[in-house]
Protein backbone atom coordinates (compact mmCIF):
# COMPACT_ATOMS: atom_id res chain seq x y z
CA UNK A 1 0.00 0.00 0.00
CA UNK A 2 1.12 3.50 -0.70
CA UNK A 3 2.02 5.23 2.51
CA UNK A 4 -0.08 8.37 2.60
CA UNK A 5 1.25 11.25 4.61
CA UNK A 6 -0.69 10.88 7.80
CA UNK A 7 -1.57 13.92 9.80
CA UNK A 8 -3.88 12.81 12.55
CA UNK A 9 -7.51 12.07 11.78
CA UNK A 10 -7.42 13.89 8.43
CA UNK A 11 -5.68 10.86 6.96
CA UNK A 12 -8.94 9.04 6.59
CA UNK A 13 -11.06 11.70 4.90
CA UNK A 14 -12.59 10.47 1.63
CA UNK A 15 -10.42 12.98 -0.23
CA UNK A 16 -7.24 11.38 1.14
CA UNK A 17 -8.51 7.89 0.48
CA UNK A 18 -9.29 8.77 -3.12
CA UNK A 19 -5.84 10.24 -3.59
CA UNK A 20 -4.34 7.00 -2.27
CA UNK A 21 -6.47 4.93 -4.61
CA UNK A 22 -5.70 7.07 -7.65
CA UNK A 23 -1.98 6.41 -8.02
CA UNK A 24 -2.36 3.49 -10.41
CA UNK A 25 -4.59 5.56 -12.69
CA UNK A 26 -2.21 8.49 -12.61
CA UNK A 27 1.00 6.54 -13.09
CA UNK A 28 1.02 6.31 -16.93
CA UNK A 29 0.29 10.00 -17.48
CA UNK A 30 2.75 11.04 -14.78
CA UNK A 31 5.54 8.90 -16.23
CA UNK A 32 4.87 10.19 -19.76
CA UNK A 33 4.77 13.80 -18.52
CA UNK A 34 8.01 13.45 -16.57
CA UNK A 35 9.88 11.66 -19.35
CA UNK A 36 8.63 13.63 -22.34
CA UNK A 37 7.79 17.09 -20.98
CA UNK A 38 9.50 17.89 -17.66
CA UNK A 39 12.81 16.12 -18.32
CA UNK A 40 13.34 17.59 -21.83
CA UNK A 41 12.61 21.11 -20.60
CA UNK A 42 15.10 20.77 -17.73
CA UNK A 43 17.64 19.17 -20.08
CA UNK A 44 17.21 21.93 -22.67
CA UNK A 45 17.66 24.52 -19.91
CA UNK A 46 20.90 22.79 -18.91
CA UNK A 47 22.07 22.80 -22.53
CA UNK A 48 21.23 26.48 -22.89
CA UNK A 49 23.36 27.20 -19.80
CA UNK A 50 26.33 25.27 -21.24
CA UNK A 51 28.98 26.83 -23.52
CA UNK A 52 27.80 27.58 -27.10
CA UNK A 53 29.64 24.62 -28.66
CA UNK A 54 28.64 22.04 -26.01
CA UNK A 55 27.31 18.69 -27.24
CA UNK A 56 25.86 17.83 -23.83
CA UNK A 57 25.21 19.59 -20.53
CA UNK A 58 28.51 20.85 -19.11
CA UNK A 59 27.71 20.84 -15.39
CA UNK A 60 31.17 22.05 -14.43
CA UNK A 61 31.11 25.18 -16.59
CA UNK A 62 27.58 26.60 -16.45
CA UNK A 63 27.46 30.01 -18.08
CA UNK A 64 25.12 32.52 -19.70
CA UNK A 65 27.53 32.80 -22.63
CA UNK A 66 25.18 30.89 -24.96
CA UNK A 67 22.31 33.28 -24.27
CA UNK A 68 24.68 36.16 -24.96
CA UNK A 69 25.70 34.53 -28.26
CA UNK A 70 22.07 34.14 -29.31
CA UNK A 71 20.98 37.59 -28.15
CA UNK A 72 23.83 39.27 -30.06
CA UNK A 73 23.07 37.34 -33.27
CA UNK A 74 21.38 39.68 -35.78
CA UNK A 75 19.67 36.66 -37.41
CA UNK A 76 18.00 35.88 -34.07
CA UNK A 77 16.56 39.39 -33.82
CA UNK A 78 15.42 39.29 -37.42
CA UNK A 79 13.70 35.99 -36.56
CA UNK A 80 11.92 37.71 -33.64
CA UNK A 81 10.76 40.42 -36.05
CA UNK A 82 9.59 37.89 -38.67
CA UNK A 83 7.74 35.93 -35.95
CA UNK A 84 5.90 39.01 -34.72
CA UNK A 85 5.11 40.08 -38.29
CA UNK A 86 3.60 36.68 -39.14
CA UNK A 87 1.78 36.66 -35.81
CA UNK A 88 0.15 40.09 -36.02
CA UNK A 89 -0.21 39.98 -39.81
CA UNK A 90 -2.10 36.68 -39.64
CA UNK A 91 -4.06 37.07 -36.41
CA UNK A 92 -5.85 40.34 -37.22
CA UNK A 93 -7.17 39.28 -40.67
CA UNK A 94 -8.06 35.85 -39.24
CA UNK A 95 -10.16 37.44 -36.52
CA UNK A 96 -11.87 39.98 -38.81
CA UNK A 97 -12.54 37.57 -41.70
CA UNK A 98 -13.34 34.75 -39.30
CA UNK A 99 -15.98 36.87 -37.56
CA UNK A 100 -17.57 37.92 -40.86
CA UNK A 101 -17.57 34.36 -42.23
CA UNK A 102 -18.76 33.04 -38.87
CA UNK A 103 -21.73 35.39 -39.16
CA UNK A 104 -22.51 34.11 -42.67
CA UNK A 105 -22.25 30.50 -41.46
CA UNK A 106 -24.64 31.19 -38.59
CA UNK A 107 -27.50 32.08 -40.98
CA UNK A 108 -29.89 29.18 -41.16
CA UNK A 109 -30.26 28.07 -44.76
CA UNK A 110 -30.96 24.61 -46.19
CA UNK A 111 -27.72 22.71 -46.68
CA UNK A 112 -25.78 25.06 -44.42
CA UNK A 113 -24.28 22.31 -42.27
CA UNK A 114 -22.59 20.57 -45.19
CA UNK A 115 -21.10 23.86 -46.35
CA UNK A 116 -19.80 24.56 -42.85
CA UNK A 117 -18.08 21.19 -42.69
CA UNK A 118 -16.44 21.70 -46.06
CA UNK A 119 -14.98 25.06 -45.02
CA UNK A 120 -13.16 23.40 -42.12
CA UNK A 121 -11.07 21.17 -44.42
CA UNK A 122 -8.04 23.53 -44.81
CA UNK A 123 -7.59 23.87 -41.03
CA UNK A 124 -7.41 20.13 -40.45
CA UNK A 125 -5.16 19.31 -43.38
CA UNK A 126 -1.46 18.59 -42.85
CA UNK A 127 0.89 21.55 -43.35
CA UNK A 128 2.90 19.42 -45.76
CA UNK A 129 -0.15 19.15 -48.00
CA UNK A 130 -0.88 22.87 -47.70
CA UNK A 131 2.76 23.64 -48.48
CA UNK A 132 2.83 21.39 -51.54
CA UNK A 133 -0.37 22.82 -53.00
CA UNK A 134 0.71 26.43 -52.47
CA UNK A 135 4.17 25.77 -53.90
CA UNK A 136 2.34 24.82 -57.08
CA UNK A 137 -0.09 27.77 -56.91
CA UNK A 138 2.78 30.21 -56.24
CA UNK A 139 5.13 28.80 -58.89
CA UNK A 140 6.47 31.97 -60.57
CA UNK A 141 6.30 30.80 -64.20
CA UNK A 142 3.78 27.95 -64.15
CA UNK A 143 1.57 28.67 -61.14
CA UNK A 144 -2.10 29.39 -61.59
CA UNK A 145 -1.99 32.48 -59.34
CA UNK A 146 0.40 34.37 -61.62
CA UNK A 147 -1.70 33.29 -64.61
CA UNK A 148 -4.82 34.75 -62.95
CA UNK A 149 -2.93 37.96 -62.12
CA UNK A 150 -1.85 38.23 -65.75
CA UNK A 151 -5.44 37.81 -66.93
CA UNK A 152 -6.50 40.84 -64.88
CA UNK A 153 -3.41 42.78 -65.96
CA UNK A 154 -1.20 42.62 -62.85
CA UNK A 155 2.46 41.67 -63.43
CA UNK A 156 3.68 38.22 -62.32
CA UNK A 157 4.99 38.03 -58.76
CA UNK A 158 7.95 36.11 -57.36
CA UNK A 159 5.92 35.03 -54.33
CA UNK A 160 8.51 33.02 -52.44
CA UNK A 161 11.79 34.09 -54.03
CA UNK A 162 11.61 37.80 -53.19
CA UNK A 163 12.81 38.57 -49.62
CA UNK A 164 10.37 41.50 -49.42
CA UNK A 165 7.34 39.40 -50.40
CA UNK A 166 7.97 35.97 -48.91
CA UNK A 167 6.55 36.72 -45.43
CA UNK A 168 3.38 38.17 -46.94
CA UNK A 169 3.00 35.11 -49.14
CA UNK A 170 3.26 32.88 -46.05
CA UNK A 171 0.79 35.10 -44.16
CA UNK A 172 -1.68 34.71 -47.04
CA UNK A 173 -1.48 30.91 -46.70
CA UNK A 174 -1.81 31.14 -42.93
CA UNK A 175 -4.97 33.24 -43.29
CA UNK A 176 -6.35 30.79 -45.85
CA UNK A 177 -5.63 27.76 -43.67
CA UNK A 178 -6.86 28.95 -40.26
CA UNK A 179 -9.63 31.48 -40.91
CA UNK A 180 -12.15 28.62 -41.33
CA UNK A 181 -11.46 27.35 -37.82
CA UNK A 182 -11.89 30.85 -36.37
CA UNK A 183 -15.12 31.19 -38.38
CA UNK A 184 -16.53 27.91 -37.06
CA UNK A 185 -15.79 28.75 -33.45
CA UNK A 186 -17.29 32.24 -33.87
CA UNK A 187 -20.29 30.63 -35.57
CA UNK A 188 -20.79 28.29 -32.60
CA UNK A 189 -20.43 31.33 -30.32
CA UNK A 190 -23.07 33.28 -32.26
CA UNK A 191 -25.51 30.37 -31.99
CA UNK A 192 -25.08 30.43 -28.20
CA UNK A 193 -25.89 34.14 -27.89
CA UNK A 194 -29.17 35.14 -26.23
CA UNK A 195 -31.74 36.28 -28.80
CA UNK A 196 -33.50 38.95 -26.68
CA UNK A 197 -31.07 41.86 -27.25
CA UNK A 198 -31.18 41.29 -31.01
CA UNK A 199 -34.95 41.16 -31.12
CA UNK A 200 -35.19 44.33 -29.02
CA UNK A 201 -32.83 46.08 -31.44
CA UNK A 202 -34.86 44.92 -34.43
CA UNK A 203 -38.04 46.25 -32.84
CA UNK A 204 -36.25 49.58 -32.32
CA UNK A 205 -35.50 49.64 -36.05
CA UNK A 206 -31.73 49.11 -35.93
CA UNK A 207 -30.01 48.01 -39.13
CA UNK A 208 -28.34 44.55 -39.14
CA UNK A 209 -24.86 46.03 -39.23
CA UNK A 210 -25.65 48.36 -36.31
CA UNK A 211 -26.94 45.40 -34.30
CA UNK A 212 -23.85 43.39 -35.15
CA UNK A 213 -21.45 46.16 -34.22
CA UNK A 214 -23.11 47.42 -31.04
CA UNK A 215 -24.67 44.22 -29.65
CA UNK A 216 -23.16 41.16 -31.34
CA UNK A 217 -19.46 42.03 -31.09
CA UNK A 218 -19.45 43.00 -27.39
CA UNK A 219 -21.30 39.77 -26.56
CA UNK A 220 -18.82 37.76 -28.64
CA UNK A 221 -15.79 39.28 -26.96
CA UNK A 222 -15.15 36.32 -24.62
CA UNK A 223 -15.26 33.89 -27.56
CA UNK A 224 -12.95 36.06 -29.65
CA UNK A 225 -10.49 36.32 -26.76
CA UNK A 226 -10.25 32.53 -26.49
CA UNK A 227 -9.85 32.18 -30.26
CA UNK A 228 -7.12 34.81 -30.22
CA UNK A 229 -5.37 32.88 -27.42
CA UNK A 230 -5.54 29.60 -29.35
CA UNK A 231 -4.20 31.19 -32.52
CA UNK A 232 -1.50 33.08 -30.58
CA UNK A 233 -0.01 29.88 -29.18
CA UNK A 234 0.19 28.38 -32.67
CA UNK A 235 1.29 31.48 -34.60
CA UNK A 236 4.15 32.46 -32.30
CA UNK A 237 5.50 28.92 -32.73
CA UNK A 238 5.16 29.20 -36.53
CA UNK A 239 7.23 26.50 -38.18
CA UNK A 240 5.61 23.95 -40.47
CA UNK A 241 4.41 25.66 -43.61
CA UNK A 242 7.31 28.12 -43.65
CA UNK A 243 9.94 25.43 -43.24
CA UNK A 244 8.31 23.24 -45.88
CA UNK A 245 8.11 26.02 -48.47
CA UNK A 246 11.21 28.13 -47.91
CA UNK A 247 13.31 26.58 -45.10
CA UNK A 248 13.48 30.13 -43.76
CA UNK A 249 14.86 31.69 -46.94
CA UNK A 250 15.57 33.58 -49.07
CA UNK A 251 18.32 35.30 -47.01
CA UNK A 252 16.58 34.41 -43.72
CA UNK A 253 13.65 36.61 -44.79
CA UNK A 254 11.16 33.99 -43.56
CA UNK A 255 13.21 32.59 -40.65
CA UNK A 256 10.91 32.63 -37.63
CA UNK A 257 12.20 32.01 -34.09
CA UNK A 258 11.18 28.37 -34.30
CA UNK A 259 12.87 27.86 -37.69
CA UNK A 260 15.97 29.68 -36.41
CA UNK A 261 16.23 27.34 -33.43
CA UNK A 262 15.55 24.24 -35.52
CA UNK A 263 18.22 25.10 -38.07
CA UNK A 264 20.68 25.90 -35.28
CA UNK A 265 20.08 22.61 -33.49
CA UNK A 266 19.62 20.21 -36.40
CA UNK A 267 21.31 21.67 -39.46
CA UNK A 268 24.34 23.21 -37.74
CA UNK A 269 24.23 20.84 -34.72
CA UNK A 270 24.59 23.76 -32.33
CA UNK A 271 22.47 22.28 -29.55
CA UNK A 272 23.11 24.92 -26.89
CA UNK A 273 22.16 28.01 -28.96
CA UNK A 274 19.20 26.08 -30.37
CA UNK A 275 17.97 25.35 -26.83
CA UNK A 276 18.52 28.94 -25.70
CA UNK A 277 16.53 30.29 -28.67
CA UNK A 278 13.74 27.79 -27.93
CA UNK A 279 13.57 28.90 -24.30
CA UNK A 280 13.29 32.52 -25.46
CA UNK A 281 10.46 31.50 -27.78
CA UNK A 282 8.72 29.55 -25.00
CA UNK A 283 8.95 32.61 -22.74
CA UNK A 284 7.35 34.71 -25.49
CA UNK A 285 4.48 32.21 -25.91
CA UNK A 286 3.87 32.19 -22.14
CA UNK A 287 3.97 35.99 -22.00
CA UNK A 288 1.40 36.43 -24.78
CA UNK A 289 -0.78 33.57 -23.54
CA UNK A 290 -0.71 35.13 -20.07
CA UNK A 291 -1.80 38.45 -21.55
CA UNK A 292 -4.81 36.91 -23.31
CA UNK A 293 -5.73 34.86 -20.25
CA UNK A 294 -5.69 38.07 -18.20
CA UNK A 295 -7.88 39.80 -20.80
CA UNK A 296 -10.27 36.86 -20.71
CA UNK A 297 -10.53 36.99 -16.92
CA UNK A 298 -11.14 40.71 -17.04
CA UNK A 299 -13.92 40.43 -19.62
CA UNK A 300 -15.49 37.62 -17.56
CA UNK A 301 -15.46 39.81 -14.46
CA UNK A 302 -17.09 42.65 -16.37
CA UNK A 303 -19.95 40.58 -17.76
CA UNK B 1 -40.71 46.26 -47.29
CA UNK B 2 -42.35 42.87 -47.82
CA UNK B 3 -40.90 40.55 -45.18
CA UNK B 4 -41.04 37.31 -47.19
CA UNK B 5 -39.30 39.00 -50.13
CA UNK B 6 -36.57 40.36 -47.87
CA UNK B 7 -36.12 36.90 -46.38
CA UNK B 8 -35.68 35.41 -49.84
CA UNK B 9 -33.15 38.12 -50.65
CA UNK B 10 -31.33 37.45 -47.39
CA UNK B 11 -31.19 33.75 -48.18
CA UNK B 12 -29.95 34.46 -51.68
CA UNK B 13 -27.25 36.74 -50.27
CA UNK B 14 -26.22 34.02 -47.83
CA UNK B 15 -25.88 31.49 -50.65
CA UNK B 16 -23.83 33.91 -52.73
CA UNK B 17 -21.54 34.42 -49.73
CA UNK B 18 -21.32 30.64 -49.27
CA UNK B 19 -20.26 30.15 -52.88
CA UNK B 20 -17.51 32.78 -52.51
CA UNK B 21 -16.32 31.21 -49.24
CA UNK B 22 -16.24 27.72 -50.74
CA UNK B 23 -14.41 28.82 -53.89
CA UNK B 24 -11.73 30.61 -51.85
CA UNK B 25 -11.20 27.93 -49.21
CA UNK B 26 -11.79 24.80 -51.28
CA UNK B 27 -10.43 26.03 -54.62
CA UNK B 28 -6.83 25.05 -53.79
CA UNK B 29 -8.03 21.70 -52.38
CA UNK B 30 -10.04 20.99 -55.55
CA UNK B 31 -7.04 21.97 -57.69
CA UNK B 32 -4.88 19.52 -55.72
CA UNK B 33 -7.40 16.73 -56.34
CA UNK B 34 -7.65 17.58 -60.05
CA UNK B 35 -3.85 17.76 -60.27
CA UNK B 36 -3.44 14.31 -58.74
CA UNK B 37 -5.40 12.89 -61.70
CA UNK B 38 -3.35 14.59 -64.42
CA UNK B 39 0.15 14.66 -65.86
CA UNK B 40 2.66 17.22 -64.62
CA UNK B 41 2.76 18.97 -67.98
CA UNK B 42 -0.99 19.56 -67.86
CA UNK B 43 -0.91 20.85 -64.26
CA UNK B 44 2.09 23.12 -64.29
CA UNK B 45 1.37 25.15 -67.39
CA UNK B 46 -0.05 28.58 -67.89
CA UNK B 47 -3.04 28.13 -67.99
CA UNK B 48 -3.51 24.55 -66.70
CA UNK B 49 -5.01 22.20 -69.30
CA UNK B 50 -8.46 21.60 -67.78
CA UNK B 51 -9.65 19.74 -70.87
CA UNK B 52 -7.23 16.82 -70.42
CA UNK B 53 -8.60 13.38 -69.52
CA UNK B 54 -8.17 12.08 -65.99
CA UNK B 55 -5.82 9.19 -65.22
CA UNK B 56 -4.79 7.28 -62.11
CA UNK B 57 -1.18 6.99 -63.30
CA UNK B 58 0.20 9.24 -60.54
CA UNK B 59 -1.25 6.99 -57.84
CA UNK B 60 -0.10 3.80 -59.54
CA UNK B 61 3.44 5.18 -59.91
CA UNK B 62 3.47 6.36 -56.31
CA UNK B 63 2.72 2.91 -54.95
CA UNK B 64 4.74 0.93 -57.49
CA UNK B 65 7.91 2.99 -57.88
CA UNK B 66 7.97 4.95 -54.66
CA UNK B 67 6.83 2.25 -52.25
CA UNK B 68 4.33 4.72 -50.85
CA UNK B 69 2.33 1.98 -49.16
CA UNK B 70 5.10 1.52 -46.60
CA UNK B 71 5.02 5.19 -45.63
CA UNK B 72 1.23 5.03 -45.37
CA UNK B 73 1.57 2.13 -42.93
CA UNK B 74 4.23 4.08 -40.98
CA UNK B 75 1.86 7.04 -40.62
CA UNK B 76 -0.93 4.77 -39.39
CA UNK B 77 1.34 2.97 -36.90
CA UNK B 78 2.75 6.20 -35.43
CA UNK B 79 -0.48 8.20 -35.21
CA UNK B 80 -2.62 5.21 -34.29
CA UNK B 81 -0.23 4.12 -31.53
CA UNK B 82 0.13 7.62 -30.11
CA UNK B 83 -3.65 8.11 -30.19
CA UNK B 84 -4.44 4.83 -28.40
CA UNK B 85 -1.83 5.29 -25.66
CA UNK B 86 -2.70 8.98 -25.29
CA UNK B 87 -6.38 8.13 -25.00
CA UNK B 88 -5.81 5.42 -22.38
CA UNK B 89 -3.38 7.40 -20.21
CA UNK B 90 -5.29 10.63 -20.81
CA UNK B 91 -8.64 9.17 -19.77
CA UNK B 92 -7.21 7.84 -16.47
CA UNK B 93 -5.48 11.14 -15.75
CA UNK B 94 -8.42 13.34 -16.77
CA UNK B 95 -10.70 11.36 -14.44
CA UNK B 96 -8.35 11.86 -11.49
CA UNK B 97 -7.96 15.57 -12.28
CA UNK B 98 -11.75 15.92 -12.45
CA UNK B 99 -12.18 14.20 -9.07
CA UNK B 100 -9.13 15.44 -7.17
CA UNK B 101 -7.97 18.71 -8.71
CA UNK B 102 -4.25 17.87 -9.17
CA UNK B 103 -3.29 21.27 -10.52
CA UNK B 104 0.35 20.39 -11.05
CA UNK B 105 -0.45 17.62 -13.54
CA UNK B 106 -2.88 19.77 -15.50
CA UNK B 107 -0.23 22.50 -15.56
CA UNK B 108 2.32 20.09 -17.08
CA UNK B 109 -0.10 19.10 -19.84
CA UNK B 110 -0.75 22.78 -20.51
CA UNK B 111 3.01 23.40 -20.79
CA UNK B 112 3.22 20.54 -23.30
CA UNK B 113 0.50 22.23 -25.33
CA UNK B 114 2.25 25.62 -25.33
CA UNK B 115 5.96 24.86 -25.58
CA UNK B 116 7.48 24.76 -29.08
CA UNK B 117 8.19 21.21 -30.27
CA UNK B 118 11.91 21.77 -30.90
CA UNK B 119 12.37 22.40 -27.16
CA UNK B 120 11.48 18.75 -26.49
CA UNK B 121 13.15 17.55 -29.64
CA UNK B 122 16.72 18.64 -28.88
CA UNK B 123 17.06 16.69 -25.59
CA UNK B 124 15.05 13.73 -26.86
CA UNK B 125 17.29 13.43 -29.91
CA UNK B 126 20.41 13.45 -27.70
CA UNK B 127 18.93 10.65 -25.58
CA UNK B 128 17.72 8.73 -28.64
CA UNK B 129 21.23 8.77 -30.11
CA UNK B 130 22.61 7.36 -26.83
CA UNK B 131 20.13 4.48 -26.98
CA UNK B 132 20.72 3.89 -30.70
CA UNK B 133 17.03 4.60 -31.32
CA UNK B 134 17.66 6.54 -34.52
CA UNK B 135 19.03 3.60 -36.54
CA UNK B 136 17.14 0.64 -35.09
CA UNK B 137 13.76 0.19 -36.76
CA UNK B 138 11.68 -1.19 -33.84
CA UNK B 139 13.22 1.28 -31.36
CA UNK B 140 12.57 4.13 -33.77
CA UNK B 141 8.89 3.22 -34.10
CA UNK B 142 8.60 3.18 -30.30
CA UNK B 143 10.45 6.51 -30.09
CA UNK B 144 8.17 8.15 -32.66
CA UNK B 145 5.01 6.87 -30.95
CA UNK B 146 6.27 8.08 -27.57
CA UNK B 147 7.26 11.51 -28.87
CA UNK B 148 3.87 11.96 -30.53
CA UNK B 149 2.35 11.46 -27.07
CA UNK B 150 3.53 15.04 -26.43
CA UNK B 151 0.71 16.00 -28.81
CA UNK B 152 -1.95 13.42 -28.06
CA UNK B 153 -1.79 13.13 -24.25
CA UNK B 154 -2.43 16.82 -23.41
CA UNK B 155 -5.17 16.96 -26.07
CA UNK B 156 -6.91 13.90 -24.62
CA UNK B 157 -6.66 15.21 -21.05
CA UNK B 158 -8.08 18.63 -21.94
CA UNK B 159 -10.80 17.29 -24.20
CA UNK B 160 -11.95 14.62 -21.73
CA UNK B 161 -11.92 16.83 -18.61
CA UNK B 162 -15.29 18.52 -19.29
CA UNK B 163 -16.89 15.12 -19.95
CA UNK B 164 -15.69 13.68 -16.62
CA UNK B 165 -16.61 16.90 -14.81
CA UNK B 166 -20.11 16.57 -16.25
CA UNK B 167 -20.79 13.30 -14.42
CA UNK B 168 -22.84 14.02 -11.29
CA UNK B 169 -20.75 13.56 -8.14
CA UNK B 170 -23.69 11.92 -6.38
CA UNK B 171 -23.58 8.87 -8.69
CA UNK B 172 -19.89 8.33 -8.05
CA UNK B 173 -20.12 8.84 -4.32
CA UNK B 174 -23.02 6.42 -4.13
CA UNK B 175 -20.86 3.82 -5.86
CA UNK B 176 -18.05 4.45 -3.42
CA UNK B 177 -20.38 4.07 -0.44
CA UNK B 178 -21.37 0.70 -1.95
CA UNK B 179 -17.73 -0.30 -1.66
CA UNK B 180 -16.22 0.61 -5.04
CA UNK B 181 -12.81 2.17 -4.83
CA UNK B 182 -11.83 5.05 -7.13
CA UNK B 183 -10.42 2.79 -9.84
CA UNK B 184 -13.54 0.66 -9.95
CA UNK B 185 -15.81 3.70 -10.06
CA UNK B 186 -13.76 4.98 -13.00
CA UNK B 187 -13.94 1.69 -14.86
CA UNK B 188 -17.57 0.72 -14.19
CA UNK B 189 -19.33 4.08 -13.98
CA UNK B 190 -17.35 7.01 -15.37
CA UNK B 191 -15.75 5.47 -18.48
CA UNK B 192 -18.98 4.14 -20.05
CA UNK B 193 -20.57 7.57 -19.51
CA UNK B 194 -17.90 9.45 -21.49
CA UNK B 195 -17.89 7.31 -24.64
CA UNK B 196 -18.75 10.32 -26.86
CA UNK B 197 -15.83 12.19 -25.29
CA UNK B 198 -13.47 9.32 -26.06
CA UNK B 199 -14.56 9.43 -29.71
CA UNK B 200 -13.97 13.21 -29.95
CA UNK B 201 -10.60 13.06 -28.19
CA UNK B 202 -9.53 10.09 -30.31
CA UNK B 203 -10.45 11.75 -33.61
CA UNK B 204 -8.84 15.11 -32.79
CA UNK B 205 -5.68 13.48 -31.40
CA UNK B 206 -5.33 11.31 -34.47
CA UNK B 207 -5.77 14.27 -36.85
CA UNK B 208 -3.22 16.41 -34.98
CA UNK B 209 -0.58 13.72 -34.67
CA UNK B 210 -1.13 12.70 -38.32
CA UNK B 211 -0.56 16.29 -39.43
CA UNK B 212 2.39 17.01 -37.10
CA UNK B 213 5.54 16.74 -39.12
CA UNK B 214 8.35 18.21 -37.05
CA UNK B 215 9.01 15.24 -34.75
CA UNK B 216 9.25 12.70 -37.55
CA UNK B 217 11.33 15.13 -39.62
CA UNK B 218 14.01 15.16 -36.94
CA UNK B 219 13.79 11.62 -35.55
CA UNK B 220 12.54 9.14 -38.18
CA UNK B 221 14.88 6.99 -40.27
CA UNK B 222 14.52 5.72 -43.83
CA UNK B 223 12.40 2.76 -42.75
CA UNK B 224 10.04 4.52 -40.35
CA UNK B 225 9.30 7.76 -42.25
CA UNK B 226 5.65 8.78 -42.25
CA UNK B 227 4.05 10.11 -45.45
CA UNK B 228 4.32 13.75 -44.41
CA UNK B 229 8.13 13.61 -44.26
CA UNK B 230 8.57 11.59 -47.46
CA UNK B 231 6.35 14.07 -49.31
CA UNK B 232 8.56 16.89 -47.99
CA UNK B 233 11.66 15.00 -49.19
CA UNK B 234 10.10 14.62 -52.66
CA UNK B 235 10.07 18.42 -53.01
CA UNK B 236 13.83 18.59 -52.93
CA UNK B 237 14.40 15.95 -55.61
CA UNK B 238 15.37 17.95 -58.70
CA UNK B 239 12.58 18.12 -61.25
CA UNK B 240 9.15 18.70 -59.75
CA UNK B 241 6.88 15.78 -60.45
CA UNK B 242 3.77 17.83 -59.72
CA UNK B 243 1.35 15.03 -60.53
CA UNK B 244 3.06 12.65 -58.10
CA UNK B 245 3.30 15.34 -55.42
CA UNK B 246 -0.40 16.15 -55.70
CA UNK B 247 -1.30 12.44 -55.51
CA UNK B 248 0.81 12.13 -52.34
CA UNK B 249 -0.90 15.24 -50.95
CA UNK B 250 -4.35 13.77 -51.63
CA UNK B 251 -3.47 10.51 -49.86
CA UNK B 252 -2.14 12.41 -46.81
CA UNK B 253 -5.20 14.68 -46.71
CA UNK B 254 -7.84 12.00 -47.32
CA UNK B 255 -8.06 10.38 -43.83
CA UNK B 256 -8.17 13.68 -41.94
CA UNK B 257 -10.75 15.07 -44.39
CA UNK B 258 -12.99 12.02 -43.98
CA UNK B 259 -12.71 12.20 -40.19
CA UNK B 260 -13.55 15.91 -40.35
CA UNK B 261 -16.65 15.25 -42.43
CA UNK B 262 -17.86 12.53 -40.05
CA UNK B 263 -17.12 14.26 -36.78
CA UNK B 264 -17.63 17.96 -37.57
CA UNK B 265 -20.45 18.42 -35.06
CA UNK B 266 -18.17 17.37 -32.17
CA UNK B 267 -14.93 18.73 -33.58
CA UNK B 268 -15.77 22.40 -33.26
CA UNK B 269 -16.55 22.17 -29.56
CA UNK B 270 -13.37 20.16 -29.01
CA UNK B 271 -11.21 22.56 -31.00
CA UNK B 272 -12.76 25.66 -29.45
CA UNK B 273 -10.73 25.23 -26.26
CA UNK B 274 -13.55 26.23 -23.94
CA UNK B 275 -14.66 29.19 -26.08
CA UNK B 276 -17.99 27.51 -26.72
CA UNK B 277 -19.90 25.58 -24.12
Amino acid sequence: MAAATTRGPAANTPERRRLRESWALLLPAVIISLALVVFPILYATGLALSPPDATDIAFDQLTVETFRTVFTDPVFWSSVWVTMLIYVGSLIPQLILGTLIGYVLSRHVPGGRILQTLTLVPSLTASVVVGLVWLLLYDPSLGILNYLLEVVGIPRQDWLGDPDKVVWSLILIEIWQWTPLVALIVNAGIRNLPSEPFEAARVDGARWWQTGWHIGLPLLRPVLTVVALLRTVDLVRYFDTGYIMTQGGPLNASTTMNIYAYRNAFAELRLAPGSAAQLALFALVLLLAGLFTWLRRRSELES
Amino acid sequence: MNSSRSRTLGMLGTYVAYVVILVVFLGPVAFMFWGSLHRSGQIASSPPDFTAAATFDNYVKLFQNMDFGRYLVNSIVISGGATLIGLAAGACAAYCIARLGLRLLSLVTLVARMAPGVLFLIPLRVVAIKFGALESVPLNYILLILVHLIITLPLCVWLLLPFFEGIPTSIQEAAEIDGCNLRRTFWVIALPMVKPGLAVAGVISFIFSWNYFLFALALANVNTLPMTVIAFNFIGIGQYDWGGLMAAAVIIAAPTTLLTLFAQRFLVRGLAGGAVK
